[in-house]
């Protein structure tokens, strides 16, 4: 009996794990492989040659600016989402406002797009010369107005409107059913006592949506390190005028595909992983916080 | 309830079974469509019967015979029809195409593998011949081409508007086959109604910009910032040959990385000349942001009156061309005082594999495609100049292709060779050269950046 409710388990885990193994820990093990050779990518040859490609890292300019281009992503996505989507969720729960549903909708529209045809349209909306940004200021100013948003050396900025815009509604969506668990029977106790309603967001909504905000905080991190090259790469191509808006995951790339270095393209990408790892961690810590069980 | 949860629990399994069964059959479309557009496997069987008269003239080649060729902006009207010509003579080969826009991709884990097909155009994203090279994956032809006739029997090493690129010295291992060239292009139409003067050297050049500045409707110069070899194709290697005397081995030592190539004075005028430029302002602001496409269109639309570009360029905008607009081409604007032009070519080669198990076969078709009656079907299917000397006059070639050919052959104009270089050395020649436009460094900042990624280069 025993053995036939374990072969039933084995039977639902074992796929999953062999999957797993195959999709997700042998490529990362052979790529942790591949960074101590010197591989082209495109030849039989492979030469082992230890931390070399590592110490490469420290001594290539590109990576620190794109280190720094990643963090400001991610501190600007980690501000921006989190800003809006809790004034959207409030604002969509507590405050009742009229047709509420339709502005879920609304929100959450952005997300249903690709994110190729995010960074089309939002090249469009930047677009230097008949772009709407431009056209919009030159309204107001003598000179017509064409500022390169994206040829800038800040251009790393403009890259947050966008994938702000295009991912807001899914952390608005899991902070509003966050929101929607809390009892109303604490709100209406808070108003018998007479909580103002900033009051009643700092010490009831906030502290029992807590392991939502930390959920999209860590959804964007991650997803982010992992994933922002591919606006990068949309919006400014090969990183931008001068590395401007290069960031790790778009530049382990152009080393592996296009400049037929792929062991260092595998160093950069154990970099990352090193980098996604000390950031969870660090962020779990910062934002720890005694669970509020609610009976 | 419960009956309700049954009802739900169906309605889920009829859902995934549905969705299951359209993924499959969505996958199994898709691979048909690649197996249709992507490989085609020409057995002699299917081609003996259409091309029996032809077959007489006893083609002896045997085995299988496969061709990797990339299909972009030029089709692949002309590979078909070459190939089916090819089959015909030799009835008992077994001829394999794998083609495509992503053939380079998906080809590469058989060139991982050792099992590469026999020939191959290297063109497209994804490829580059020096890395082949590099990655001692192309056959050393250099004694076999050296003596090499074509079916007609010439020469094929005479045939060659460009030779062979050298990438390790004295060896050829590809031959180009595509040839065109960068150059800066303006609307000849909208330049006879201002009553603008095409520029014939750099003098005329500033001086019709400073007119086309004076009168501000439009900005003098526009280029893709996102992709500045472009810029660099176009306007400074070409002008870096003028400043050398027009002399062209420069750049072969650039291609051979030679150290203090970048700091040697012809570079250094070059750019200056483009300091000289971006002071000015003629250089579209937005430039900058621009990529290739954004930057044609601008250019079309008259909010620009030059732009640097290759000679694809008419084909590539096609119907986005307006009414009266008229492609006019300079191959090169920087040389001093009605100097000579130099045209800096682009090229497309093929090769075949070092591990190609019918070397023969791919000989002979190399020898069957570098022949003038070829050049002439590649530019008229192909809408583009190939690389084997032709008349082209009285073929359907476009207009810009016909008069680029007209500067190719006149005794004006020095055609360079080709610059090639690792990718990561054009990127960082990419980055500083947008660097230098924008005035965040100096053109000796440049040269030193240059020279710096240079010697990485030289220690791969």
């Amino acid at each position: 009996m025993k053995l036939q409710r374990n072969l039933f388990l084995a039977s639902f885990i074992l796929p999953a794990l062999a999957l797993y193994f195959l999709f997700a820990l042998y490529p990362l093990g052979k790529g942790i492989y591949l960074s101590l050779f010197d591989w082209s990518g495109g030849s039989e040859t492979y030469n082992f040659v230890g931390l070399d490609n590592f110490k490469a890292l420290l001594r290539d300019g590109v990576i620190l600016k794109s280190i720094r281009n990643d963090y400001i992503l991610i501190i600007g996505k980690v501000l921006g989402f989190m800003v809006l989507s809790i004034i959207f969720a409030i604002g969509l729960t507590r405050f009742r406002i009229k047709g509420s549903g339709f502005y879920r909708a609304i929100f959450f529209i952005p997300n249903v797009l690709s994110v190729v045809v995010v960074g089309v349209l939002w090249r469009y909306i930047y677009n230097p010369n008949i772009g709407f940004l431009n056209s919009f200021i030159s309204l107001f100013t003598e000179k017509e107005f064409n500022f390169p948003w994206l040829g800038d050396q800040w251009s790393i900025f403009a890259l947050l409107p966008p994938s702000i815009w295009a991912g807001v509604g899914y952390t608005v969506i899991l902070l509003v059913a966050g929101i929607l668990n809390i009892p109303d029977s604490l709100y209406e106790s808070a108003d018998i006592e007479g909580a103002s309603q900033w009051r009643q967001f700092w010490s009831i909504s906030l502290p029992l949506m807590w392991e939502q905000v930390k959920t999209s905080v860590l959804w964007i991190v991650m997803t982010t390190l992992n994933g922002a090259f591919v606006i990068v790469t949309i919006m400014t191509f090969e990183g931008g005028t001068d590395n401007a808006t290069q960031v790790l995951g778009s530049y382990l790339y152009f080393n592996a595909f296009k400049y037929g270095k792929f062991s260092y393209a595998a160093a950069i990408g154990v970099l990352i992983l090193v980098l996604s790892l000390l950031t969870t961690v660090v962020l779990q810590r910062l934002m720890k916080r005694e669970t509020v069980e609610l009976s | 309830m419960k009956k309700k949860a049954r009802g739900l629990s169906w309605t889920f399994s009829v859902m995934l079974l549905i969705t299951v069964l359209v993924a499959g059959c969505s996958s199994s479309n898709t691979n048909s469509e690649n197996n249709s557009s992507q490989t085609s496997t020409t057995t002699s069987t299917n081609t003996t019967d259409s091309h029996t008269q032809t077959t007489d003239n006893g083609g002896g080649l045997q085995g299988e015979f496969e061709i990797q060729y990339f299909v972009g902006g030029y089709g692949d009207a002309w590979w078909k029809q070459a190939i089916a010509e090819f089959q015909a003579l030799n009835p008992d080969l077994k001829i394999k195409q794998s083609a495509g826009p992503k053939i380079n991709d998906q080809m590469k884990p058989r060139w991982l593998q050792g099992d590469p097909p026999d020939f191959v155009y290297i063109d497209g994203a994804g490829s580059n011949t020096r890395q082949m090279v590099q990655d001692d994956q192309l056959m050393d032809i250099t004694d076999w081409l050296k003596e090499a006739e074509n079916v007609d029997g010439q020469n094929i090493l005479d045939l060659l508007i460009a030779q062979p690129e050298e990438y390790e010295a004295g060896k050829m291992h590809a031959i180009p086959f595509v040839f065109g060239s960068w150059g800066t292009f303006y609307d000849k139409n909208l330049f006879a109604e201002k009553g603008w003067e095409t520029p014939t050297d750099w003098q005329s050049f500033i001086s019709v910009g400073e007119k086309i500045q004076a009168e501000g409707d439009m900005s003098v110069y526009i280029h893709t910032g996102v992709y500045p070899y472009y810029i660099n194709g176009a306007l400074l290697d070409p002008t870096i040959v003028a400043m050398n005397g027009y002399d062209t081995s420069i750049v072969k030592r650039i291609n051979a990385l030679e150290e203090g190539i970048w700091k040697s004075e012809p570079v250094m005028k070059a750019l200056e000349k483009m300091v000289e430029m971006r002071d000015k302002g003629f250089i579209d602001q937005g430039s900058v942001a621009l990529n290739h496409t954004d930057s044609q269109m601008e250019f079309l639309q008259h909010k620009a009156a030059f732009i640097p570009n290759g000679l694809w360029v008419e084909g590539e905008m096609g119907s986005d061309v307006p009414d009266g607009f008229q492609f006019g081409f300079i191959p090169s604007i920087g040389q001093d005082n009605g100097g000579k032009y130099v045209a800096n070519p682009y090229v497309s080669t093929v090769a075949i594999a070092k591990k190609a198990k019918n070397p023969e076969a791919a000989k002979a078709f190399l020898q069957y495609i570098y022949t003038e009656k070829q050049s002439k079907a590649w530019a008229e299917l192909s809408k583009a100049p190939s690389n084997i000397k032709a008349d082209l006059s009285g073929t359907n070639a476009t207009k810009l292709t016909i008069e680029a050919a007209a500067f190719y052959s006149s005794a004006d104009t020095v055609v360079s060779p080709e610059v090639v270089m690792p990718e990561a050395l054009v990127t960082e020649r990419n980055n500083s050269t947008m660097a230098l436009l924008e005035g965040k460094i100096t053109p000796q900042e440049w040269v030193e950046r240059m020279e710096k990624a240079t010697a990485e280069a030289r220690g791969n």
